[in-house]
């Protein structure tokens, strides 16, 4: 165990190294570190590609935020994340993919209803049905022992 | 729940952190937000029938330093909860948790960022909330990489911390906006036993006519085998956006997380079950205010019988927050869950208010659920919650008092309110 961790620390470390010195490999675009709000474009930011055409430093058409954009957006949350930032701080990912919270997320800010936060209303009955058909939807969220003390009430 | 020591100390540093951290400069931005809840609602306890039940929650988050440009950084977020009722209907009288908590410093050459605390990890296999650091930079215009390692939150509540530990990383190999391809490593150890080891391959393709792929696969080191597949093809079609998608799981290898493994996932890592999904989302956006939506999905198992589910959404907004729409869905699954449902949702948000009534925003929200099988002797589920508010102080302060009234299986006839207080410092 102990060779199996010095192992992992010396990988760490050839690693930083790597990173170190590949940062001299200098992009030719970077993305500004935050994006104008609503107030400041006067108007809506949701919709990029009505100001920013398909160029080569990015595929905007991927981050319009369409209606089911709330339902959809892991492959731009898990290859795009730095895009994400310049509008969202990590608390609003949080509103719905913090699991280690008392209230769920359609409670915490019921008077959203804008938003798709998941589980809605009765949730508890449907979950007995949504569950058995899907539990890999379950897992991403309450799959680890800490996330997973909400379903401990009654599945121990 | 209960807050350790530990964390308390580490909670009232980071908080002392935010505080003396802009002091040294004097160009600090600083953003406070809180969210100040109040609930009451009825429950039976183990000592009185339709007991009072009055939480009041406490959300903070604060962000110092350079917000607005690359630079050093602070971030917190969290909550708290405190019982006023104190009638047994909490195992403990207060509740809390650090969600993330972490200095970091960004640089705009090759988008260099590095944070040091607790943070949400999402790279590739890895959707873990973490204590410890995460680097991450691009590597010319054609790579970026990004590293991690610390010890995992989630399992601060199994046998103490010692011995555990996670760590990973992504690279991605990307060609403008041709193609970007991902691969992912993470490894959490549970008490010095490996619980999790997995590894996975993302990937985007942006194809002529504007169609786009994108996939994801996961591979689980510990039982050998791939437990993932995710793909999804984007097409769009003048006003359309069609959808189709793929998927499979394998459940030893998608839910067999050793050490780490919980109910109710833990007996579904022993079902010798795979899962294939497929089906389609369609969008139309009739114009700018009206979208229609559709989505088909149908579930099919080794073991099991199928499963499907369908629904439609209509949805109008403008360019405010102003929304309103509804939702009409099915579920199918009686031979794999013991029942079906029909699920309906009709909803509305309006802003700017204020012309015509002293509030500034009102919602509302109605859900019905029809169940195939009775749950608890009921077929039906009835769901209603409107809410109301006002801002003060140039926005900065709102004052929002919503309540939400229930009949369903678990409730018979169940009246909650919410009283909610948000407010804003911003010095930018």
């Amino acid at each position: 165990m102990a060779n199996k961790s010095l192992l992992t620390t010396l990988t760490l470390l050839a690693v930083l190294l790597l990173v170190a010195a590949c940062a001299g490999l200098q992009s030719r675009y970077t993305l500004p570190a935050r994006h104008p709000s609503a107030a400041e474009l006067t108007v809506s930011p949701k919709v990029c590609t009505d100001c920013h055409e398909r160029g080569q430093e990015l595929a905007y058409e991927r981050y319009v935020h369409t209606a089911d954009f709330g339902k959809s957006h892991r492959p731009e949350a898990t290859q795009g994340e730095a895009v994400c930032a310049m509008c969202h701080q990590t608390s609003f990912c949080n509103d719905c993919h913090a699991t280690r919270v008392e209230l769920k997320p359609s409670l915490k800010n019921q008077s959203e209803t804008y938003r798709s936060s998941p589980h809605r209303g009765d949730y508890l009955s449907r979950h007995r049905i949504d569950g058995r058909v899907d539990p890999t939807s379950c897992f991403r969220c309450h799959g680890n022992p800490k996330s997973a003390q909400t379903c401990a009430r009654c599945h121990g | 729940m209960r807050i350790g020591k530990r964390y308390r100390e580490g909670i009232l540093a980071l908080i002392l952190l935010s505080v003396v951290l802009p002091a040294y400069s004097f160009s600090a931005e600083v953003v406070v937000k809180s969210d100040t809840i109040f609930r009451f609602f009825e429950r039976d306890t183990p000592s009185e029938q339709d007991a009072a039940v009055l939480p009041g929650y406490e959300y903070l988050q604060i962000d110092a330093g350079q917000l607005d440009d690359y630079g050093l950084s602070f971030h917190l977020y969290g909550w708290g909860r405190a019982d006023f009722a104190d009638n047994d209907y909490y195992d403990d009288q207060t509740a809390g948790e650090l969600l993330y908590g972490y200095l970091q410093y960004r640089q705009e050459v090759n988008r260099f960022s590095a944070r040091l605390g607790r943070q949400n990890v999402f790279e590739g296999v890895a959707n873990d909330a973490i204590d410890g650091l995460r680097l991450s930079s691009d590597l010319g215009d054609y790579f970026t990489l990004s590293l991690y390692g610390g010890q995992p939150v989630g399992l601060d509540s199994t046998q103490g911390r010692s011995g555990d530990s996670i760590f990973g990383g992504r690279l991605a190999h990307r060609f403008g906006t041709q193609y970007e391809i991902g691969v992912s490593y993470k490894e959490i150890e549970n008490d010095n036993e490996t619980a999790e080891e997995k590894f996975g391959v993302d990937l985007s393709l942006f194809l002529p006519a504007n169609l786009s792929l994108f996939g994801y696969s996961a591979y689980n080191e510990t039982t050998g085998d791939w437990a993932e597949h995710s793909y999804e093809l984007r097409v769009p079609i003048a006003n359309f956006l069609l959808k189709p998608y793929f998927q499979h799981f394998s459940y030893e290898d998608f839910f067999g997380t050793g050490a780490n493994a919980v109910n109710p996932f833990r007996g579904l890592a022993t079902a010798d079950e795979e899962l294939t999904a497929y089906g389609i989302d369609a969008l139309w956006q009739l114009d700018a205010a009206w979208t229609l939506g559709g989505k088909a999905k149908f579930f099919e198992y080794d073991e099991q019988d199928s499963a499907e589910t369908y629904s439609m959404m209509l949805t109008w907004q403008s360019e405010d927050l102003t929304q309103l729409g509804g939702e009409i869905g099915h579920t199918a699954a009686n031979d794999t869950a013991g029942n079906d449902y029909t699920l309906v949702r009709l909803f509305g948000y309006c802003e700017a208010m204020a012309d015509r009534l002293w509030i500034d925003f009102f919602s509302g929200d109605l859900l019905i659920a029809f169940y195939d099988e009775e749950i608890y002797g009921e077929d039906s589920s009835l769901f209603i919650s409107l809410g109301a508010g006002k801002r003060f102080l140039n926005d900065a302060l709102s004052v929002k008092l919503s309540g939400d009234y229930s009949q369903d299986p678990y409730f018979d006839d169940d009246l909650r309110g919410m009283l909610t207080m948000s407010y804003t410092y911003d010095n930018r």
